[in-house]
This record gives structure tokens, sequence and C-alpha cells, in this order.
């Protein structure tokens, strides 16, 4: 069996490190993704155009302003000298319109009812989300600098917040981490699924099974390698994430590298089930695509699971990816307590148990 | 080891029925092979030829039937039969993107051959199949009759018993093709049990027996030449018409003749067969003089053409 095993590692390693396409997908790909979706996909809401009515004389107003333009989230917006604020917005000259009352922020607040009006284009719901929270904080902590009193919310509670782990609040901290999976998921998937299938296409696969090997070899064959693959990539992602943007490492590197290497076991053995349905590379690689898609969505790279209706969030609990991304995360800006990663391991391990077990049941040693 | 009552024969098939749903491939084929034998498999393609050896190489289930191969059946242990034959199938056996050295070396790793005994062999089968070139060379920029030989290296690597070659020259040069031939020949002086399909006539020549195939029945078993005795017991005329008259009435004035029981193109000339050899002479005289007559013994593609196209019954 070893000797069977180390011959599949020769061969699938000459096979895919000689093809330059290959070497390309395996080591530049991962690179610019992380790229694209470090730097362009930012939930951050940067250069929204404000504009403001309000009387010259209200004192908070002009602080408001000068707060939110020091912000470096707001610019001001160029309107034409139409005194309707809405038709600012229509014309999409700015993205908010704050309306002061007619006497003033200043005076409202003292006279105790303060009705301020912010006029959003809602367009994206998730900017226009967004500028709100910005907008109504910097009114909050203004109107408080001026007058504590009336400023505070009814019942004088007042929400001291603070933001652990990513004070910045960075985007790319949140983003790098959870693209770590996506492309460790995208190669292995992908690869192990077409390099099964393309033995299947090519009719090399009939050599393979002529000789006496036992399922448990050709699955250990064709999978073991692009394990070790998928471990070649991770360190380079990892250097990648903390030296170009940054992202703390404030866990253990070894834990990182178990959690990361029981993930892999699990993507390469959904790129073996995939394989035991496909006939052709073709048909491999749109399989894969079918598992990848949702996979991604579901696995709180973008949009929180915990956010999902319940029947939702089902397909959440049965991703492997959402485990991987929450205990990476974990791992990097919290620190990764060990006794919370390892339930995500053991998860990830029941997993990648569970798939190769079907693999293997699926898997037939002949043709037709 | 179990005493073996048929130490001679290397597969025996009874019966063997494949079915792929609806579609039967393999129709109650019962044949065997004796050691040491070239046996041929003739027949179009889809006839089931490919889909017989791979039921004998243990590659597929058959539907049903009993299969003996090398004194083992399937229901022994698959990987019996798998250490005993070798196979070479028609598709692609070698890797395109790997060097001839790694394509051995990893067919030796399949089958347990490693280090110095693996290096030995290898060079021993390279230069039995006569490669002459660079072990480092990828298998893509060989030309296809260079491919086989090392395909046959690859397929013979733990010294089988038995080799199964599914079309082994197809699509190589003629010169490929003889030198391909001399090979198995080699193997069967060495003993070897050869089991070979193919789609030309010239070839079949070599072996000692032949199976016809057809629709998934074997429509005629015997060597070369019985083939050829029992399928034309009368003689057969070869006609080269002279130009002029290449097309003309004599065609079908002389198929609708009595005593010609056929007449089929060959080349550019026809063999034409007469039902009872006392008529030569009057069907000889029924042929424009201007024609180039000759009494000829047929070929196997005569055989073939009448077997298989001509649906000739015995």
């Amino acid at each position: 069996m070893k000797v069977t095993l180390l011959g599949f590692m020769k061969k699938e390693f000459a096979q895919l490190l000689r093809d330059k396409r290959m070497r390309i997908i395996l080591f530049i790909m991962p690179v610019i993704q992380l790229m694209l979706f470090g730097f362009a996909l930012s939930n951050e809401v940067k250069n929204i155009r404000l504009a403001a009515v309000f009387p010259l004389s209200d004192r908070i107003s002009h602080e408001v302003l000068s707060k939110a333009f020091g912000s470096g989230w707001f610019k001001p917006a160029r309107t034409t000298s139409t005194r309707d604020p809405s038709e600012w917005i229509r014309a999409d000259q700015a993205d908010v319109v704050l309306v002061a009352p007619p006497e003033g922020i200043t005076q409202a607040l003292q006279r105790g009812n303060a009705r301020i009006q912010l006029l959003i284009d809602a367009k994206n719901v998730v900017r226009a989300q967004q500028i709100e929270g910005y907008l109504t904080a910097i009114l909050q902590t203004t109107a408080l600098d001026f007058i504590p009193v009336a400023a505070a919310p009814q019942g004088g509670v007042v929400f001291e917040t603070r933001v652990l782990y990513n004070p910045e609040l960075i985007t790319s901290y949140f983003m790098v981490p959870g693209v770590m999976s996506m492309i460790l998921c995208v190669i292995t998937v992908i690869m192990t699924s077409m390099a099964i299938a393309r033995e299947r296409e090519v009719g090399t696969f009939e050599m393979l099974i002529a000789a006496p090997i036992s399922i448990r070899e050709i699955l250990l064959g064709k999978t073991v390698p692009y394990i070790a693959l998928g471990m070649l990539d991770a360190p380079v992602i990892i250097l990648f994430a903390t030296a170009v943007f940054g992202v703390p490492l404030r866990g253990s590197l070894l834990l990182l590298l178990l959690l990361t290497f029981v993930f892999v076991c699990t993507t390469v053995a959904v790129g073996t089930l995939i394989s035991t349905i496909s006939k052709t590379q073709q048909q491999a690689m749109l399989g894969g695509f079918i598992f990848l898609l949702p996979a991604v969505l579901f696995s709180g790279l973008m949009f929180p699971i915990e956010n999902m209706p319940i029947y939702m969030r089902v397909f959440g609990y049965c991703n492997p990816l959402y485990y991987y991304n929450s205990a990476v995360r974990n791992i990097m800006l919290k620190g990764g307590d060990p006794s919370a990663v390892l339930v995500n391991v053991l998860i990830l391990a029941a997993f990648a148990a569970g798939l190769i077990w079907i693999s293997a049941k699926r898997f037939r040693l002949t043709l037709g | 080891m179990v005493s073996e009552p048929n130490a001679v024969i290397a597969v025996d098939i009874r019966k063997l029925t494949v079915k792929f749903g609806e579609f039967t491939a393999v129709d109650q084929v019962s044949l065997s092979v004796r050691k040491g034998e070239i046996f041929g498999f003739l027949g179009a393609n889809g006839a089931g030829k490919t889909t017989t050896i791979r039921v004998l190489c243990g590659l597929l289930v058959p539907t049903s039937g009993h299969v003996r191969v090398a004194g083992y059946a399937p229901e022994d242990g698959l990987e019996k039969i798998k250490t005993r034959v070798g196979y070479m199938s028609q598709r692609f056996t070698l890797y395109d993107d790997l060097t001839v050295a790694e394509n051995l070396k990893f067919s030796g790793s399949l089958r347990g051959i490693v280090g110095r005994k693996l290096e030995q062999r290898i060079e021993e089968l390279l230069e039995f199949v006569g490669f002459s070139r660079a072990t480092g060379a990828f298998v893509k920029d060989l030309p296809g009759g260079i491919k086989q030989q090392v395909s046959l290296a690859a397929s013979i690597l733990h010294d089988p018993e038995i080799v199964f070659l599914d079309e082994p020259t197809s699509g190589v040069t003629p010169g490929a093709r003889e030198r391909f031939w001399k090979l198995i020949r080699e193997l069967a002086g060495k003993g070897k049990t050869v089991f070979v399909t193919t789609h030309y006539m010239d070839e079949a020549e070599h072996c000692e027996r032949i199976a016809l195939m057809k629709d998934g029945k074997i429509i005629a078993l015997d060597s070369p030449g019985g083939l050829k005795a029992s399928t034309f017991r009368t003689p057969l005329l070869e006609i080269l018409p002279s130009r002029k008259m290449a097309e003309g009435s004599w065609l079908p004035q002389l198929r609708a003749h009595p005593a010609v029981e056929s007449i089929e193109p060959y080349g550019m000339r026809y063999h034409l067969v007469i039902s009872d050899p006392a008529r030569l002479g009057e069907v000889k005289a029924q042929i424009p003089p201007s024609f180039e007559i000759s009494q000829t013994a047929p070929s196997l593609e005569d055989v073939f053409i009448r077997l298989v196209e001509a649906g000739f019954i015995k």
C-alpha cells in the first residue's frame, strides 16, 4: 500500500506541478483572490456625499458637519442651487441630506423635542443603513457634548460600546480569514474531482483498476496528493493575509494549521464524492461549482448565518466552510481558545469521515 | 496449489452474457483458449469484443455465465485474476503528460514492483519492445507506434500469464503493426497466452485461432485455414474488369446466374463464389473475355465479408 501511495504521490505531483496553468491556479490564483476580496470587497462605506440644511447660527449642526467630514467617511456634496433637499438625492448629487429643524438643532434640543430629518439614498440598502448608523452616532455624541441631559435617551440609559478584537472595524480583518476557506475549497474540491474524472474521461482509469489495487488504495492515492497540495497552499495564504493585510494572528499557528489540515481533508472528500458521480471533467467542474456557490454563501463569509431564518440556517450548520470560517476568525482575531476551536475541528473531522465513507461506498472498481 | 484439471486452458468462458440495461453487448458466448495460444477476436465496432475482454480482466461484472481466467473465477477474488493478466486497452493506457520512465514506474507501483527490481524489469522490457529513445521523453511527443510499444511494456511489467490486447495496432503505421505482431509472437513463444482483438484481416492471419463476433455472438471460431475452408467449399474466382467495362450490365447478369452464389467487390476487383463446382466453365463463359479471371484462395477478408456482412449461414 505504501508503494502504491508513493507512486500516486509522484505521479500526481508531476502531472500538476509540471503544468504551467496548474501552477498558476495553485499559487497565483489564491493571491489574486485574496487581493480582490481583501481590498475590493469592503463593507466599509466611504466617500458618502453629505449635504445639510440648517440655520447658520446652529452650532450643533456646524459641529456635526465638521465631525462627519473629519471622520473620513463623509465628503461634502456638490449641490446645485435648488432649495429642495430631496431633489439633491433624486439628481444623485448627495447620498444623504441632513435637514435640521427651522430653529436649528441646538435650540430644538434645548426646547426638549428635536426632530431631525435624514434623507438617505437607499438604492443600496446596506450602504443606507450604514450611513444612518454613522450619522446618528455623530449626532448623538455631538448633542451629548452640548446638552448632556437633553440628548440622553429617555430613561437615562447611556450605552458605552466597546468593540473588541477588531476595534477599528477593519473589514479585511474579517474578510481575509473567510476568503481563505473559499480559496482552499475552490482549489481542493475542483482539483480533486477533476483529477479522478480525468482518469475516467481519458481512459487511464481502466488501467488503474486493471491492477490489483483496492478501493482504499485508489482513494488514498487520489486524495492524499491533493490534501498535500492544499497544505502547501495554506501557508502561502496565511503569510499573505498577515503580511499584506496585516490581519493579526493572535492564536496558535499550529492550531490554525491543524484546523486547516482537517478542513482540507473535508474539502478533498467533497471533491472525491463529486467525482464518484461525474463521468467527465466537465461534469466534475460543474458539480464542484454547484457545491461551491451555496457553500460560500452559507459559510458566514459575507452574510452571518445567525441572521438567516432557522430553515436556512440549517444549510450553514451542514456546511464545513461555516465551521472553518468561524474557527479561523476565532484563532486569528480572538486568539483562539483551544477548546472552542477543537469543537470545530472535531465537527470537520466528522464531515471528512462521513464523506469519505460515502465515497468509498459509491466507488466502483469496475466499469459500466 | 489446487490441482487443475484444465492446466492447459488459460481462458474458459461458458455462456457469458453481459447486458447494459436493455442492450445485450455479449450474448451467450462460450470459448476456451489454450495456454500459449495467440487467440484472435474479430468483429466490427460494437460487436462485443471489448466488453468480453473487460470481463476477462475483471473490469466488468458479467450478467450471467461462467468465466475462468488463469485458473480463477471472478468469485475467487478479482485480484487473483488481475495479478495474472496484463491488459492493454484500446484507449490511452499511458499518461500523456508523464515521461516514459514515469509511466512505467507508476505502473510498477500499482503492482507493488519497486526499486532495483522495477528498474531491471523496465530496462528488460524496453529492450524487448525495441524502445530506443530516451526514457525521459514525454509520451505525448511519441509517435503512435512507439506509444503502443511502451503501452505493451507497461501492461506486461508484472510478467502476466495471459495478455489481453484490445486493438493494439489501431491507428499506427503498417511498419509499426508488423513490429508489434513480431512482439506478440515472441510473447507467445515465451509461453504467454495472447488474446488480441483487431480490425485488420491480415493481422488475424497471425492468430492460431480466431473467433468472429457479430452483435454479441460468436458466429465462427476456427483456425484461419479452417475458417476459409469451411466458409468457402466451392471455388472462388477473382475478376478484374477491363477499365472501359468497369461499370456495365455484366454485373447484374452475373449475379442473376443460378450457379453464382455471390459476387462481392474486393478493391478494384470482384470475388465471385460458385455454388456448384461442376458449372465453373459455364459461369466463366458469362464473364466478358476482356476481364482477367483467376481462381484464388479465399482471404480472411473474404471470410469476414461472407460471414459478417453478407450474413452467410453454413
